[in-house]
C-alpha cells in the first residue's frame, strides 16, 4: 500500500515559488493498476519521482506499507529504490556507454545478485531482445531501448513499477508492445503499476485513473 | 558568433586557459630569469673578472714575468695583484692554550691597495678597504689591562694587519669584529665583514669562508712557498687608447714561458654564467614539457567543447555554412583564448622568476646572484622572453586546437540529429572520439589536409624544442625522448587497462564499474595517463638522480676512506708531521705522498699548444674534453709502490730495485687515450720553468671514487729529484678526534691546510639539494599540468558522469557506492600513470647517470614508491575536486532537464 498524505512540492523559480504539487492525498493499494493523467505541467512526473524517492517533497508524507520514505536517510532510500521500485523513464535513460546486457545487469549487481549477467540475459530474452545483448543504446531503436528499460526496471522483481510516459517517445505499434509487456508483468507477478500518460487509450486499460491539474487532484476515477 | 560560443562553454575554456597559462608561465619565468642573469653578468663582466685582462698563474711570476708586467705598467696599464689560496685560520683566544684554538679552513685572498680595479667591495663598516686591511697600529693594541695579564703576540712595533671576513666565518668560529685570527705565522685583526666581492670566482663550490687580507699580510703569513697551491691573479685595467685584443695576444706571447692563462673580460665566461645558462636551458625544456602536457589538456577541452557544439555545427551546416568557415571561426576563438592564456602565463612567469632566485640563493655559497647585483625586476631585457612566451603559447594553442577542429569537416548533420535520442552520449560520434588510440585517426591520415596539418604540427613541435633548447642536438634529443616517453605511455596504458579488465573480475560493483569507466570510448583515460605520467616521470627522475648522486658521494664512501687530507706539507715538515700524527692517532706511518705540479709541454717531441679561447667554438663535448686534457695542470707524484685500487692495464709497473736510466711515467687510461699516449711515447712535463722528459712505461686504470689521492701521471722514483714539491697526507681518525687533531696540526704547522672530507661531501650534498629543489620547482609545473589535464578530461565527461550517477541512484545505488566507484577509477588511473611514470623516470635517470655522469644506476625503491603514492593521491584529489558536486545531485532535478 502506497499512502500519500498532503504532499506538496514547491520549486524556487526567480522571485516566486512554483507550486508543482499542492496538498495531494492518495492511497494506492497493492497490485493496483493506476494511470495518472493530466495536462503538461500538472505535476504527474513529479508525483511519480517523489514516490520513487528521487527527490524530497517540500512537505507531506509518503508511506510504503507504513514506512515513511520522505525522511529516510540516503542509504535507506537507495535500498528502498533497489528493492521496492522499478522505474521507467519517458526518455529511457539507459547508460549510453553500457551495452543492453550491462544496463540490465546494473540493478542486479547493485542488489548483489549472484548471477547478474545470466538473469539479465533471461530478462532481455523475455522482452524479445536476445539478439541485441551486446548492442549499445545508440544502436537500438526507440522501442528496443524502452524494452531494455522495462527489463532493467523489472530486473529485481520490485513490487512496484513506476512508468513515466513509457510510450511518449514511441510510435503507436511499438508503444503497444511496451504496454503489453508492462501489463503482462503486472498480471504474472502481481506488481503494483503506476503509470503517467497522455494516452487516453492506455489510461482506459487501468483500474483507476487519477487526474491532476495545477498540482491538485481533479478527479479519481475507479473502474471495473 | 565566436563570442556567444565563448560565453556558453566557459568551463572548458577555463581549463584551456589554465593549461596554456601554466605552460607559458614556466617558459616565461625561466626565460626572464635567464635574461636577467645574462644582463647582470654582461653588465658586471669586468667586475667579475676583476679587470679588462687577467693573467693567471699557479705560482709566483719569475723575474722575467715581473719585468713583462712592469713594461705594461709603463704603458699606462694599471695592474693589481691578487693571490688566492686555501689556508687554515685559528682563533686567538687568550684564555685558551695554543693547541685548543678553534680552527677553520678558509679561502684566503690577498690584494693590493688598488683593488678592485672594477666594481666595488661592499664591506661593513663602510670604510676604505685599505684602511681595513692595513689599520693603524693603535687599533691592534690590546686594552691595557688585558695586555698586562696576557702578553699579546702583537707588539707595539710589529706592523698591524687587518682581515675582512665573510660573516659565516665569524659564526662558525664564534668570533666578532675586533677579535684576532692567526693565519700562518701572522696575526690579523678582524676589521670588517665582506658583503660583496665583485670578482669572487663564480664557484658554486667553496671550501670555506672568504678572508680578505693585504699582500703585505700574506707575505707575513709565510704561507707562500715554491710549491704552495696558490692562484696568482694579475688584473689589468687597460686605458681606452690601448686596443684590448692585440694586447691580449701580446701578453699571452710574452708570458708563454710562465704557463700563464691570459683572458679578457669578453671571453672569460664566468662559471656562474655558464652554469646558470645551462641550468636555464634545461629548466626551459622542462617548462616546455609542461606546456606540451598542457597542450593535451587544450586538445581535450577543444574536443569536449566541440562535442557540446555538435548540434550547432550540424544546424549551421544544414543552413549552408561551409566546413572551413566553421573551422576558422573556432580556430579564431581558440587563438583568442590562447592569447589570453599566454598573457595570464606571463603573469605566472613573472611570479616564478621572483621565486626561482630565492630557491637558488642557498645554492651559491658566496651569494653569487647578489654579487652580480641580480635583480628580478622587469627591464628592456625582459621583453624578449615575454614575447617568446606569448609566441610559444599561441603556437602551442594552434598546434593542439587545429587537429581536433579538423573533425568538424566530417560532421554530417543527419548523423547529429539522429543522435538526439541518446542524449549524454557525447562519445557516440565517430569523428570526435577520444583523440588517442582510435584506429580511425591513422586512417584519417590519408586525408590530405590532415596529413599537412600533422606535418605542420610535427615541424612546429620540433622548431619550438630546438628554439628553447638553443641547440639542434639537444632540441631533437629532448623531443625524441619525449616522443618515446609518450609512445611508451600510450602503449603501456592501453595494455595495462586491457589487462586489468581481462585479469580482474572484482566482486565489488564499484570497482567493476570503475574499471569499465576507464576504458569507455571518450573517457580520455589514455590522454590523462600520458599527461600525468610525463609529469611524474620528470619529477621522479629528478628525485632519483639526486638520491643516486648523494648516495654516490656519501653512502658509498668506503669505510676506510680518510677523514682528512692535509695539504701543503713542506718537505722539511714531513718527519715532524708524521710524528705528530703518530702521537695523536697512534698511526705508525701516516701516508705522505709527494706532489709536484706541472703542465704538459710536449708529447713525442711535439710541443703542446695552449689555445686559450678554444672553448669558444667547440660545441662538441669530446673536443672540449680533449682540450682539457692538454691544457690542465698535472699534479705528479713519484714512488715505488703502485697505489691501491690502481690496476696496470698495459705495460708493467717498475720492479723493486729496478734502476732507471731515464725517467719513466705511468699514465692513467683515459688521459692516455685523450692525449694519444701509448707505451714508449714520451711526455715532456714543465715544472716551474724546468722540463722533465719521461717515457710511458705503463697505463693504469684508476678508481677515482676511492677517496684517496689519485694521479694521472706517476713518475719513477728519482725522476723528479730537485723539483720543488710538497706532501699531501691522508689521515683517518674517529669523529670525536677530528676537531682536536685539526687544532693541533694548525698550531704546530700553520701553513698546512686540513681539508675535512666529510665537510666537503656535506657541502656538495647541500648544493645538490638546492639544485634539485630548483629543478623540482619547475618540474612541479609538469605535474600541475598533468593534474590540470585530468581535471579538463573530467570536466569533459562531467555531464556524462552526472547523468550516469543519477540513473544509478534511481536504480538504487547509494552516494557512497558512486563515490567509491569514482575513487577506484581515479586511483587506478593514478596507479597506471604513476607506475609507467616511475618506470620511465628510472629509465631516464639511468640514461643520465650512465651517459652524462658515468655513474652506476641503482634502484631507489623509496623515491619510486613515494612517487607512485603521491601520484595516486594527486589523481584522487583532482578527481574528488572535479566530481564531488556531482554526488550531491538529486536524480529527479537532473533527469527533469533531460
Amino acid at each position: 500500500m502506497i499512502a500519500i498524505h498532503h504532499l506538496t512540492m514547491r520549486l524556487a523559480g526567480g522571485r516566486h515559488h512554483i507550486t508543482i504539487l499542492d496538498d495531494v492525498t492518495i492511497e494506492i493499494p497493492e497490485k493496483q493498476r493506476v494511470a495518472v493523467v493530466g495536462p503538461s505541467g500538472s505535476g504527474k512526473s513529479t508525483l511519480l519521482g517523489l514516490i520513487a524517492g528521487l527527490d524530497q517533497p517540500t512537505s507531506g508524507s509518503i508511506k510504503l506499507d507504513g514506512v515513511e520514505i520522505t525522511t529516510m536517510p540516503e542509504s535507506a532510500l537507495a535500498r528502498y529504490r533497489r528493492e521496492k521500485i522499478g522505474y521507467i523513464f519517458q526518455s529511457f535513460h539507459l547508460i549510453p556507454t553500457l551495452t543492453a546486457l550491462e544496463n540490465v545487469s546494473v540493478p542486479l549487481e547493485l542488489a548483489g545478485a549472484a548471477n547478474a549477467s545470466d538473469r539479465a540475459t533471461d530478462l532481455l530474452k523475455a522482452v524479445g531482445l536476445n539478439d541485441r545483448l551486446d548492442h549499445y543504446p545508440v544502436q537500438l531503436s526507440g522501442g528496443e531501448q524502452q524494452r531494455v528499460a522495462v527489463a532493467r526496471a523489472f530486473a529485481c522483481r520490485p513490487p512496484i513499477l513506476l512508468a513515466d510516459e513509457p510510450t511518449g517517445n514511441l510510435d503507436s505499434v511499438t508503444g503497444r508492445q511496451v504496454i503489453d509487456l508492462l501489463l503482462s508483468l503486472h498480471r504474472d507477478h502481481g506488481t503494483t503499476l503506476v503509470l503517467v500518460t497522455h494516452d487516453q487509450e492506455l489510461a482506459s486499460q487501468m483500474e483507476r485513473i487519477v487526474s491532476l491539474r495545477d498540482g491538485r487532484i481533479e478527479a479519481d476515477e475507479r473502474r471495473g | 558568433m565566436a563570442w556567444r560560443e565563448t560565453r556558453a562553454a566557459w568551463r572548458h575554456f577555463i581549463y584551456f586557459l589554465t593549461c596554456i597559462a601554466l605552460g607559458v608561465g614556466a617558459v616565461v619565468g625561466i626565460g626572464l630569469f635567464a635574461a636577467n642573469v645574462e644582463r647582470a653578468v654582461t653588465r658586471e663582466a669586468r667586475g667579475l673578472l676583476g679587470g679588462d685582462l687577467e693573467v693567471r698563474v699557479s705560482h709566483r711570476l719569475s723575474d722575467s714575468g715581473q719585468a713583462v708586467l712592469q713594461s705594461l705598467a709603463d704603458r699606462g696599464i694599471v695592474i693589481s695583484h691578487a693571490s688566492e689560496l686555501v689556508a687554515m685560520t685559528a682563533a686567538i683566544d687568550d684564555r685558551q692554550a695554543g693547541s685548543n684554538r678553534v680552527t677553520q679552513l678558509v679561502e684566503l685572498k690577498a690584494v693590493e691597495s688598488n683593488y678592485p680595479l672594477y666594481g666595488t667591495v661592499h664591506v661593513e663598516p663602510s670604510q676604505p678597504l685599505t684602511d681595513l686591511l692595513m689599520p693603524s697600529t693603535n687599533l691592534c693594541r690590546l686594552p691595557s689591562n688585558s695586555h698586562a695579564l696576557h702578553p699579546s703576540p702583537i707588539t707595539l712595533h710589529a706592523p698591524c694587519y687587518g682581515a675582512v671576513v665573510q660573516k659565516s666565518l665569524l659564526i662558525r668560529m664564534g668570533l666578532s669584529v675586533g677579535n684576532r685570527l692567526k693565519i700562518g705565522q701572522a696575526t690579523f685583526l678582524i676589521t670588517g665583514i665582506i658583503r660583496k666581492e665583485p670578482d669572487r670566482m663564480a664557484n658554486m663550490f667553496s671550501l670555506g669562508p672568504r678572508v680578505l687580507i693585504s699582500q703585505q699580510g700574506l707575505t707575513a703569513t709565510g704561507l707562500i712557498k715554491p710549491e704552495s697551491r696558490v692562484r696568482e691573479r694579475h688584473l689589468l685595467k687597460v686605458p681606452s687608447s690601448v686596443e684590448l685584443q692585440p694586447l691580449l695576444y701580446e701578453v699571452r706571447g710574452r708570458l708563454a714561458a710562465e704557463s700563464a692563462r691570459v683572458s679578457s673580460y669578453r671571453e672569460a665566461q664566468p662559471q656562474l654564467k655558464q652554469f646558470l645558462d645551462q641550468l636555464a636551458r634545461y629548466l626551459g625544456l622542462i617548462g616546455l614539457t609542461a606546456l606540451f602536457v598542457g597542450g593535451i589538456g587544450v586538445s581535450m577541452s577543444v574536443q569536449a567543447f566541440l562535442r557540446e557544439k555538435l548540434s550547432s555545427i550540424a544546424i549551421l551546416k544544414t543552413f549552408g555554412a561551409e566546413s572551413h568557415t566553421i573551422v576558422f571561426t573556432y580556430l579564431g576563438q581558440g587563438i583568442g583564448l590562447g592569447l589570453i592564456g599566454s598573457l595570464a602565463g606571463v603573469a605566472v612567469g613573472v611570479g616564478l622568476q621572483w621565486v626561482l632566485p630565492t630557491a637558488l640563493a642557498g645554492l651559491l655559497d658566496s651569494n653569487l646572484l647578489e654579487q652580480v647585483e641580480f635583480s628580478s625586476s622587469l627591464s628592456r631585457a625582459s621583453v624578449l622572453p615575454i614575447l617568446k612566451g606569448i609566441g610559444v603559447g599561441l603556437f602551442t594553442t594552434l598546434l593542439f586546437t587545429l587537429w581536433p577542429l579538423l573533425s568538424i569537416r566530417h560532421v554530417r548533420p543527419a548523423q547529429i540529429f539522429r543522435r538526439d535520442i541518446a542524449t549524454g552520449g557525447e562519445d557516440t560520434v565517430g569523428p570526435l572520439r577520444g583523440r588517442w588510440g582510435t584506429l580511425r585517426r591513422w586512417r584519417s591520415l590519408e586525408d590530405r589536409t590532415r596529413l599537412m596539418t600533422a606535418t605542420v604540427i610535427a615541424t612546429g613541435l620540433v622548431s619550438l624544442s630546438i628554439w628553447q633548447a638553443g641547440s639542434w642536438r639537444i632540441g631533437l634529443l629532448f623531443l625524441g625522448a619525449l616522443a618515446v616517453a609518450v609512445l611508451l605511455l600510450l602503449i603501456v596504458a592501453h595494455a595495462l587497462i586491457k589487462v586489468i579488465r581481462l585479469v580482474s573480475l572484482p566482486r565489488a560493483v564499484s570497482v567493476r564499474h570503475a574499471i569499465s569507466n576507464l576504458q569507455r570510448p571518450g573517457s580520455q583515460t589514455t590522454g590523462v595517463i600520458v599527461a600525468i605520467g610525463i609529469g611524474v616521470m620528470v619529477i621522479v627522475a629528478v628525485g632519483v638522480l639526486e638520491r643516486s648522486l648523494i648516495r654516490q658521494i656519501g653512502e658509498n664512501r668506503p669505510t676506510d676512506a680518510p677523514t682528512f687530507f692535509f695539504i701543503d706539507i713542506q718537505p722539511d715538515q714531513a718527519s715532524g708531521f708524521s710524528r705528530l700524527i703518530h702521537q695523536q692517532t697512534g698511526d705508525l706511518s701516516p701516508e705522505l705522498t709527494p706532489l709536484v705540479r706541472s703542465r704538459l709541454h710536449a708529447i713525442n717531441g711535439q710541443p703542446v699548444k695552449v689555445e686559450e679561447d678554444s672553448d669558444k667554438d667547440h660545441e662538441k663535448k669530446d673536443e672540449k674534453r680533449k682540450t682539457w686534457y692538454f691544457t690542465r695542470e698535472y699534479v705528479l707524484t713519484f714512488g715505488k709502490q703502485l697505489p691501491q685500487n690502481n690496476i696496470v692495464t698495459k705495460g708493467a709497473w717498475w720492479k723493486p730495485g729496478q734502476t732507471f736510466s731515464k725517467p719513466l711515467v705511468s699514465v692513467e687510461e683515459e688521459a692516455a687515450k685523450n692525449l694519444g699516449l701509448d707505451i714508449g711515447s714520451t711526455v715532456e712535463l714543465e715544472i716551474q720553468g724546468a722540463t722533465v722528459t719521461a717515457e710511458v712505461s705503463s697505463i693504469r686504470k684508476v678508481d677515482w671514487g676511492n677517496f684517496s689521492t689519485n694521479f694521472y701521471m706517476i713518475l719513477s722514483p728519482g725522476s723528479l729529484d730537485g723539483a720543488p714539491f710538497t706532501y699531501v697526507a691522508t689521515v683517518r681518525v674517529a669523529p670525536e678526534q677530528e676537531v682536536p687533531l685539526q687544532q693541533v696540526v694548525v698550531a704546530m704547522f700553520p701553513n698546512v691546510t686540513a681539508i675535512n672530507i666529510g665537510d666537503v661531501l656535506d657541502s656538495f650534498a647541500r648544493i645538490l639539494d638546492r639544485l634539485s629543489l630548483a629543478i623540482r620547482a619547475v618540474a612541479l609545473f609538469c605535474v600541475l599540468a598533468g593534474g590540470l589535464v585530468m581535471a579538463a578530461a573530467l570536466a569533459a565527461t562531467r555531464y556524462r558522469r552526472l547523468y550516469e550517477s543519477v540513473i544509478l541512484k534511481a536504480l538504487g545505488a547509494t552516494r557512497g557506492l558512486i563515490a567509491r566507484s569514482f575513487a577506484a577509477e581515479f586511483a587506478l588511473m593514478g596507479a597506471v600513470a604513476g607506475l609507467i611514470g616511475i618506470v620511465l623516470a628510472s629509465t631516464l635517470s639511468w640514461a643520465v647517470l650512465h651517459y652524462i655522469f658515468d655513474l652506476p644506476w641503482s634502484l631507489q625503491p623509496k623515491v619510486l614508491a613515494t612517487g607512485l603514492a603521491l601520484t595516486i593521491i594527486l589523481t584522487l584529489i583532482v578527481g574528488f575536486l572535479s566530481t564531488f558536486r556531482i554526488l550531491g545531485q538529486r536524480p529527479l532535478a537532473v533527469l527533469r532537464h533531460e
